[in-house]
């Protein structure tokens, strides 16, 4: 019985998600539309869009993750329903405050509502609306922080500290009990998002105290820092848990035998763990009042962080493959083109955080363009393969891929042609977040106009995987089922 | 400092690089028999593949971080200090902390230091050369003053464009300059 009810609420989270990825996709063609200006949205309405759709698809996917980790964690320890639940209603909930504080409040501090913005004294937005979008942060954190800290406790309750950080094979010997690369993943980033939200709970108080009580001012640079270490640890703990996905379901899908841990998994998550704790600090490079000596952890961490994911991650994934008879499905079809993706992406980002290439890259189109690809085309893909396959599962369906190959087409012919233009727009010195580009920013309008229709591609793709999978999940909870 | 063609360059070739990599292990998969034992050594291999991506990464740490902004300059007196005020939604360039309304012409080849700071919100100082190309910048934060130094080799009008969102028209904010 509770089997049944994680898959249901498994399947509701699944629906909610991509209902709001569709509309956010929408959202985010509408404004290259008009950055291309073939739309004319007046600029705080441009900022609002922008607002929503960059707070929306950070929550969704970490989300996504989060759900992708809850189901399969039944595999090895108790999970709880009534969590999900409780996070899906929160999720809900803070997306309508959300959606009203930009919409209805014309609230368009975006994502990163950097101190002191939101409290701006001359602000385009209704005073109402900056105490519902911080609002709605504060709900979309309970319910995140209550489900992760909930399935950590599940976890620590088959599996000791040493054990979740799979210290004991270390040693290379083969240990008395094992921990599964799924439980390592899933806990190393579980703990990661623990702390990010924590963060994010400690910026809240700080903005509330400052607009609650009298004679209280922040400090520009600490509340920067709190910022992105919440926001890009949120983000790439995400990619992560569509790993963890990865690295349990791809081998069985494709018939092989499962992953196991070994030393140098272990080690490699473990670094992994520490290195995008403090990656965050490239988001502050030309912040040049920062200490100096975080700058350089900035970008040792963030060349470091991509060693044991490609040495590690990648190279299993690309191990398990070559010259291996597969049972290729459309799941791993999307596990394996979201492997490509994210290391895609995370070529764009080493290249950014790099100090002396920040300087001419910082703040221009090349930044969207590295975390759509290891977004879009990364994360989103590993997540959906859960989607499709739990779609599948549940509803006794085959997963095949033969029926789907134009799907997929339209997915990497829009995916990819959409982040293409973000990278020629970075290296044609474009700057992000303009709601009309100057006259002197030539390529801006006819980049920005060629990536909504890619955008538009990308979103029938979508569009078709969502049916398939609204249908396969309708069907596994029908009545007659 | 490498240009943003070259950026791009190294990127996409990485990015083909990749792509052909993974497609080429796809297609060795629908080949594949099936008592194919996959790839051979790969504990060797992957050893081999680590210590060559740590050892690229840790040349381009060498290589870049000497190269970072910070250091520019460092140890050399400025020929022209500008102070650079910013607010939602202009820029303003003089040469005292007081506020100024003159044109701001600095001379070519010799260091300039910018000292930036904002009245209200989170500003980005970008400073485009006449060709709208991003030659340098720093971020204008309240409270702080970020000091960027820099030598404009080439003669010219520069403009200066906000690099941090900073509000419903943070997308005109701008200003110019010229180096002589």
């Amino acid at each position: 019985m509770e089997n049944r009810s994680l898959k249901k609420v498994t399947s509701v989270w699944i629906i909610t998600i991509l209902v709001l990825f569709l509309a956010s996709i929408t959202l985010g063609i509408i404004m290259r539309f008009n950055q291309g200006t073939q739309l004319h949205l007046k600029p705080n309405t441009f900022y609002a869009t922008l607002t929503t759709h960059g707070v929306t698809m950070i929550g969704i996917w970490a989300a996504a993750g989060l759900v992708a980790i809850n189901y399969l964690l039944s595999r090895y320890v108790k999970t709880s329903a009534g969590l999900s639940i409780f996070a899906l209603v929160f999720t809900v909930i803070g997306v309508v405050m959300l959606w009203m504080s930009t919409f209805a409040g014309n609230f368009h501090a975006a994502w990163t509502f950097l101190y002191p913005l939101p409290l701006a004294p001359y602000a385009a937005w209704k005073a109402w609306a900056t105490n519902l979008f911080l609002w709605s942060l504060v709900v979309f954190g309970v319910g995140w922080l209550v489900w992760s800290v909930g399935m950590m406790a599940q976890i620590l309750r088959n599996y000791s500290i040493t054990e979740i950080f799979a210290w004991q094979h270390l040693t290379g010997k083969e240990p008395e009990k094992k921990t599964p690369p799924f439980i390592l993943i899933s806990s190393v980033s579980l703990i990661g998002i623990i702390l990010c939200l924590l963060a994010a709970v400690v910026l809240l108080v700080f903005f509330f105290m400052e607009m609650y009580t009298t004679g209280v001012k922040n400090d520009a640079l600490l509340m920067k820092n709190l910022t992105y270490f919440f926001g890009h640890t949120l983000a790439n703990e995400a990619l992560y848990l569509g790993l963890a996905a990865v690295y349990e379901l791809m081998p069985e899908v494709g018939g092989r035998k499962k992953f196991g841990t070994t030393w140098y998994v272990a080690l490699g998550w473990n670094c992994t763990m520490v290195f995008v704790l403090t990656a965050f600090f490239h988001h502050m490079y030309m912040d040049f009042v920062q200490p100096g000596g975080f700058q350089i952890v900035g970008q040792l961490a963030s060349y470091f962080a991509s060693l044991p994911a490609a040495a590690v991650t990648a190279f299993s994934v690309a191990t398990l493959v070559y010259r291996n008879r597969i049972k290729w499905s459309f799941t791993n079809l999307l596990f394996f083109i979201g492997i490509i993706g994210w290391l895609i992406g995370g070529v764009g980002a080493v290249i950014d955080s790099t100090i002396s290439n920040n300087i001419i890259l910082h703040n221009t189109l090349w930044v969207p363009a590295h975390f759509h690809t290891y977004n879009a085309m990364g994360n989103v893909l590993l997540c959906l393969g859960f989607f499709w396959w739990a779609a599948h599962d549940f509803s006794g369906t085959r997963d095949t891929f033969r029926s789907h190959w134009p799907t997929l087409t339209l997915l990497l012919i829009g995916g990819f042609g959409f982040v293409l233009m973000f990278y020629l727009g970075g290296a044609s010195s474009v700057p992000r977040r303009y709601a009309v580009y100057p006259e002197g920013i030539a390529n801006g309008a006819p980049l920005a106009t060629a990536a909504a229709w890619f955008a538009v591609v990308y979103l029938v793709g979508m569009l078709m995987v969502f049916l398939t999978i609204i249908r396969r999940c309708t069907k596994a909870f029908s009545p007659a089922s | 400092m490498t240009d943003h063609k070259t950026l791009l360059w190294i990127f996409l070739i990485a990015a083909v690089l990749i792509a052909v990599i993974f497609i080429a292990v796809y297609r060795s998969s629908l080949q594949a028999a099936e008592d194919s034992p996959g790839l051979e050594n790969p504990k060797r291999k992957r050893f081999f593949f680590f210590a060559l991506l740590f050892a690229l990464l840790v040349i381009l740490l060498a290589v870049t971080l000497p190269k970072s902004p910070y250091y520019m300059h460092a140890d050399e007196t400025p020929a022209e200090v500008v102070y650079v005020r910013a607010e939602q939604y202009s820029f303003n360039l003089s040469r005292t902390e007081e506020l100024s309304y003159d044109d701001m012409e600095l001379p070519a080849g010799k260091v300039i230091e910018f000292r930036v700071r904002s009245k209200d919100v989170n500003h980005g100082f970008g400073v485009y050369n006449d060709k709208y190309e991003l030659v340098t910048q720093t971020q204008a934060m309240p409270g702080y003053v970020n000091r960027l130094r820099w030598v404009f080799d080439e003669p010219g009008t520069y403009h200066i464009l906000c690099l941090e969102y900073c509000g419903m028209s943070h997308h005109i904010m701008s200003s110019s300059f010229t180096v002589n």
